[in-house]
C-alpha cells in the first residue's frame, strides 16, 4: 500500500441545512467529506461560504489518506469489520485494522482517510 | 491400512476415513483414561494434545499421516506450550448475511429453504461442511473454523439446528474406559472395529466395574420389576440413556436474532437424579455427586452459582455432558426446572492464534513531534491513549530546567473543543460547575466536569474567544469522553451549539520556566497574554493560539498550532533557547512538578466516585449558580461527613511507589496516588487518600511516617506561575 500523504483543507460545523448548501472555493478539486450531519471536511478548500454565523470554520491539516485502487480496497476490507455498502458514491467510518478511518468510496477510487496522529499505527498494521 | 500417526511417540496405523479417536480404540486402547465416548464431539472425554495443541476433541480429528498425538494424563491437566514464538498467520474472513444456519441437518437444511425462498442471503455452517462453529456472540455474529482459517460471520439473524447428543451415564464407574454411547458403537461398528463382547444398557444400569487398569470388565444392571441386580461380563457397554439438546452453541447467547430449529429447541425428557455419591457427574472437572451435594448445602441452589460452586460444566464441553444431570439434580429437590446455565466461546478448542486471528490491539496515537522525542534520546511510554516521551535520559535535569531555566513539553495529547452559538454560555453554564458568564473574550477559567452524581469526570480550562465563540480544553485520557458528554447533553438540551473537536488537528507546545517570556520574546512574541489570558499570535513565524496557564507551577505558555508546523516550531524555540539552557521535559518530570504544586490529575488521583469536596477542591465549585450538573448530589453529599480526602504528606527517605499503602494505627487507610522526590525541597512528597475516621496528621508509608502537609508544597502564593 502506498504510504498516507497529509491532507489540507477546510474543517467546518455548522447547521446541517447550511452546510447542503455551501458554496466551497479553492485553487484546485475539491472533495467534501461530510463526516457527519452538521460536520464536512472539504479536501482541497480553501473558503467556503455558510449561511450559519455561528458556523465553526477552521483550515485542517489533521488528516492524511491514501487513494486505493481496486486491488488495494480489497486487502483494506479484509481489516474492515463494519459493514460497507455496495452503493456509491459512500462514505464508510469505523476502525480499519482497530484504528478509527473513513473510507471514501467513489466510482473506481476509494480514499483510506485516518487522522494523522493514528496514521503511523494504521501504515504499520496494514503493511 | 494405510499409513500411520504417531500417538505418544509410537505408530499407529489407521484406516482412510478414521479420526483419530476412532484409530485409537481401532488398536485396542482409549484416547484418555476413561469415560464414555460420545464420537461426535459432545463431552470432553476424548481429548488429546494433536500436534501441540492440547484440549482436542480427538473424535474430531481425521487422522493423517505423521499427526502427533499425545494422550493427556490421566490426572492433571496438561500445561499450555511455552514457546512463544509460535505465531501462524492465520487467515480470517468477513462475510455479512441474512441469516447463519449453524447445522446443515434436516432443520438446518429447512430453516435455510425458508429464508433462501424468502429472498434473504443464507449461510449455512456444519463442522462436516468444512465450517466448525466454535463460537455465538450478540449480534449476532458467528466464529466458525475452517481448513483455510477463520471465519467472521455477521448475520442479522443465528438458527441454531445443532440437533441432538446422547446422554452421558452417572453411575459408579463411569470414568472407566471401554463404555460408549449407541450412536459411536454404531460407529465404530460402521468403522469395522472389533469391540469384542458388548452389553447394552438402557435407564437399568446400576453401575460399571473394571479391571486394575481401568477397563470396563462387567456391568451391574437392576430389574425394575423385582429389584434383583445382574452382572454381566464383557469388553464394552453400549449405554442407551436417551437424547438431549446439543444446545452448546445456544446458550452463549440470547435474544430475538438467535433462534433454535429442529431437535435443539424440543423439550427433553431429563434423566433421573444420580444419586450415588461416587459417581462423577462432570467427567471433565472430576465433579462427583457428593460434591454437588456439598455445593447444595453451602446454598448454592441456583444453577449459575451450582456450576460455579461445584466446577460441574465449567470444563472444556459446558456441560455438553454433564448439563442435563446437573438440571435433574436441581429438580428433584426443588421441584422447579432450572433454565440451562449459559455457554461461552469456544464450543470446540481454538488455538490462541485462532482466536487472536486479525484482532487487533488499541491504537496509540503519535504526536507530530514523536520522531523529534526519538531523536533527542526520549524513552516513549503510553499514556493517555497517546504514545508519550517518559523522559530523555535525566528527569532530575528536566525538572531543574522547568524551575531555573526553560523548557518545552510536548501537550499535544490534550483534548481540544472548539463551541460556538447563539446558546453557548448556557450550554457551558450548565456543564462546568464554575461560572462561564463572567470570563471576558481572551480571558480563561480552570474548571472540573462533573457528572450527574458529582463526581470528577475530568477537567481542563474554558477559554473565551468571544460572546458566542470558547475553547474548551480536556485531559488527555479524558477527552474523548468528554467531548461525547458535551455533544449528549447539548443534543438533549436542544441548544444551539456546535462542536469542533481539534485534538487531533492542532498540536501545542508548553514553554514553561522562569526565562519562558524571554524565550517567547526571542520568537517575536513581545507582548504575551497574562496569566489565565489566551491570544492569537505568531511565535517564530508559525500562527499560535498563546494560553497562559500553569501546570508545572512556573510561568508557562501552552501554543497551540497547526500540527504541520510543530516540528518547525519545536526546533525554531529550542535554537532560541540554546543559550538559554533550554532542554525538553517528559511526563516523569512533568508529574514531579505537578505534585510539588498538588494539582490533580484526573484519572490517576481520583477514583470513580471522587467528589471536588474530596479533592479539596470545593474552590473550583460555585454552588450559588442555580443549577449544573451534579449540583443536586453535591448539595446533598455536602451534609453528610467527609469519610475521605485526598492531601499531601511530607516524608523523609527516598518517595515511596505510587499506589503504596497508607497505614494508620496498623490499618490500611488509603493509598499513594503520587509521589516524588523533591530536588528542590529535598523530601519525599506524596499525594495521596486518607479513607477512614479519624482522619491522622500523620500516617506510615512505606514503614515511614509521612506528616500530612498543606499543598501546594512549592510556591503556595503562585508568584511564580504568574511572573
Amino acid at each position: 500500500m502506498p504510504g498516507l500523504e497529509p491532507l489540507v483543507g477546510l474543517r467546518v460545523v455548522a447547521d446541517a441545512g447550511a452546510l447542503d448548501r455551501a458554496r466551497w472555493s479553492g485553487d484546485g478539486p475539491i472533495t467534501v467529506v461530510r463526516i457527519a450531519p452538521d460536520e464536512a471536511f472539504a479536501i482541497g478548500a480553501t473558503a467556503v461560504e455558510v449561511g450559519d454565523a455561528d458556523a465553526i470554520v477552521e483550515p485542517e491539516f489533521g488528516f492524511s489518506a491514501v487513494s486505493l485502487d481496486d486491488a488495494g480496497l480489497d486487502r483494506v476490507l479484509a481489516h474492515v469489520e463494519f459493514h460497507v455498502p455496495s452503493e456509491r458514491p459512500m462514505l464508510v467510518q469505523g476502525k480499519v485494522a482497530g484504528v478509527p478511518a473513513r473510507l471514501l468510496l467513489e466510482g473506481g477510487r476509494t480514499l483510506l482517510i485516518v487522522q494523522t496522529a493514528y496514521g503511523h499505527d494504521l501504515e504499520t498494521r496494514l503493511r | 491400512m494405510t499409513d500411520a500417526i504417531r500417538v505418544d511417540g509410537a505408530d499407529l496405523a489407521f484406516e482412510a476415513g478414521d479420526s483419530v479417536a476412532i484409530a485409537i480404540v481401532r488398536s485396542g486402547a482409549w484416547p484418555t483414561a476413561g469415560g464414555t465416548l460420545c464420537l461426535a464431539g459432545d463431552c470432553g472425554n476424548c481429548l488429546v494434545e494433536a500436534d501441540g495443541v492440547a484440549y482436542v476433541r480427538s473424535c474430531q480429528v481425521a487422522a493423517r499421516a505423521g499427526l502427533d498425538v499425545r494422550r493427556h494424563p490421566a490426572a492433571n491437566k496438561p500445561v499450555l506450550p511455552a514457546s512463544s514464538d509460535y505465531e501462524p498467520d492465520i487467515a480470517v474472513q468477513r462475510q455479512e448475511v441474512d441469516v447463519a444456519v449453524i447445522g446443515s441437518g434436516q432443520a438446518g437444511r429447512r430453516a435455510a429453504a425458508r429464508a433462501e425462498a424468502a429472498g434473504r442471503r443464507v449461510a449455512v455452517l456444519d463442522a462436516t461442511d468444512g465450517h466448525e462453529a466454535v463460537g455465538l456472540y450478540p449480534g449476532p455474529a458467528v466464529v466458525a473454523r475452517g481448513a483455510d482459517g477463520m471465519l467472521h460471520l455477521a448475520g442479522h439473524e443465528v438458527v441454531v439446528a445443532t440437533g441432538t447428543a446422547e446422554l452421558h451415564p452417572v453411575v459408579p464407574g463411569n470414568r472407566l474406559a471401554g463404555l460408549l454411547t449407541k450412536r459411536a458403537a454404531q460407529r465404530l461398528v460402521d468403522a469395522g472395529v472389533n469391540l469384542g463382547r458388548v452389553v447394552t444398557v438402557g435407564p437399568e444400569l446400576v453401575r460399571f466395574e473394571g479391571d486394575e487398569a481401568g477397563h470396563v470388565q462387567a456391568v451391574v444392571m437392576r430389574d425394575n420389576a423385582t429389584g434383583a441386580e445382574a452382572t454381566m461380563e464383557c469388553d464394552t457397554v453400549v449405554v442407551d440413556l436417551g437424547l438431549t439438546p446439543r444446545d452448546l452453541l445456544a446458550r452463549m447467547t440470547s435474544g430475538a436474532a438467535v433462534s433454535t430449529a429442529g431437535p435443539v429447541g424440543d423439550a427433553h425428557q431429563l434423566p433421573p437424579p444420580a444419586s450415588d455419591p461416587e459417581a462423577v457427574l462432570c467427567g471433565c472437572m472430576g465433579t462427583t455427586v457428593a460434591d454437588l451435594q456439598v455445593a447444595w448445602d453451602a446454598g448454592y441452589t441456583n444453577i449459575e452459582l451450582l456450576k460455579r460452586a461445584s466446577w460441574a460444566g465449567l470444563g472444556p464441553c459446558q456441560g455438553g455432558a454433564c448439563l442435563p444431570h446437573l438440571r435433574a439434580f436441581i429438580i428433584s429437590r426443588t421441584g422447579v426446572m432450572p433454565a440451562p446455565f449459559t455457554a461461552r466461546p469456544a464450543a470446540r478448542q481454538i488455538t490462541l492464534a485462532e482466536a487472536a486471528a486479525d484482532t487487533t490491539i488499541d491504537a496509540f496515537r503519535q504526536t507530530p513531534l514523536h520522531e523529534e522525542h526519538l531523536a533527542l534520546g526520549a524513552t516513549m511510554d503510553r499514556f493517555g491513549g497517546w504514545w508519550r516521551p517518559w523522559h530523555y535520559g535525566d528527569a532530575v535535569a528536566e525538572y531543574h530546567a522547568v524551575r531555573e531555566r526553560v523548557s518545552l513539553g510536548d501537550v499535544s495529547t490534550l483534548g481540544k473543543l472548539v463551541v460556538s452559538g447563539p446558546d453557548v454560555v448556557e450550554a457551558l453554564e450548565r456543564l462546568y460547575p464554575c461560572h462561564v458568564a463572567d470570563i471576558k473574550p481572551g480571558r480563561s477559567r480552570y474548571a472540573l466536569l462533573l457528572n450527574e452524581r458529582g463526581h470528577v469526570m475530568d477537567d481542563g480550562m474554558i477559554l473565551r474567544e468571544s460572546e458566542t465563540r470558547f475553547v474548551l480544553t480536556f485531559t488527555s485520557g479524558g477527552a474523548a469522553n468528554a467531548e461525547m458528554w458535551l455533544r449528549d447533553w447539548i443534543e438533549t438540551w436542544g441548544l444551539r451549539v456546535h462542536v469542533m473537536d481539534r485534538t487531533m488537528s492542532l498540536a501545542a507546545i508548553n514553554v514553561t520556566g522562569p526565562l519562558a517570556k524571554e524565550l517567547l520574546a526571542r520568537a517575536g512574541l513581545i507582548d504575551p497574554p497574562r496569566y489565565l489570558g489566551h491570544a492569537h499570535a505568531d511565535v517564530a513565524g508559525i500562527p499560535c493560539h498563546v494560553m497562559r496557564l500553569s501546570f508545572t507551577g512556573e510561568a508557562s505558555f501552552e501554543l497551540h498550532h497547526p500540527i504541520d508546523r510543530s516540528v518547525e516550531l519545536w526546533r525554531a524555540l529550542t535554537d532560541l533557547g540554546a543559550d538559554l539552557g533550554i532542554a525538553p521535559h517528559g511526563l516523569q518530570a512533568l508529574f514531579g512538578l505537578r505534585l510539588e504544586k498538588g494539582h490533580v490529575i484526573v484519572g490517576m488521583d481520583t477514583e470513580l466516585d471522587t467528589t471536588p469536596r474530596r479533592l479539596g477542591m470545593d474552590w473550583a465549585v460555585r454552588m450559588e449558580k442555580p443549577s449544573f450538573i451534579g449540583r443536586a448530589s453535591l448539595e446533598r453529599t455536602a451534609r453528610l461527613a467527609q469519610t475521605r480526602r485526598w492531601v499531601g504528606f511530607k516524608m523523609d527517605g527516598v518517595a515511596p511507589v505510587e499506589g503504596s499503602p497508607i497505614w494508620s494505627d496498623g490499618d490500611i487507610v488509603g493509598n499513594v496516588t503520587g509521589s516524588w522526590m523533591s530536588p528542590i525541597l529535598d523530601k519525599a512528597l506524596v499525594l495521596g487518600w486518607q479513607k477512614r475516621l479519624p482522619f491522622t496528621d500523620t500516617v506510615e508509608i512505606d514503614g515511614r511516617s509521612a506528616v500530612v502537609t498543606p499543598t501546594p508544597f512549592y510556591d503556595p502564593e503562585g508568584v511564580r506561575a504568574r511572573a
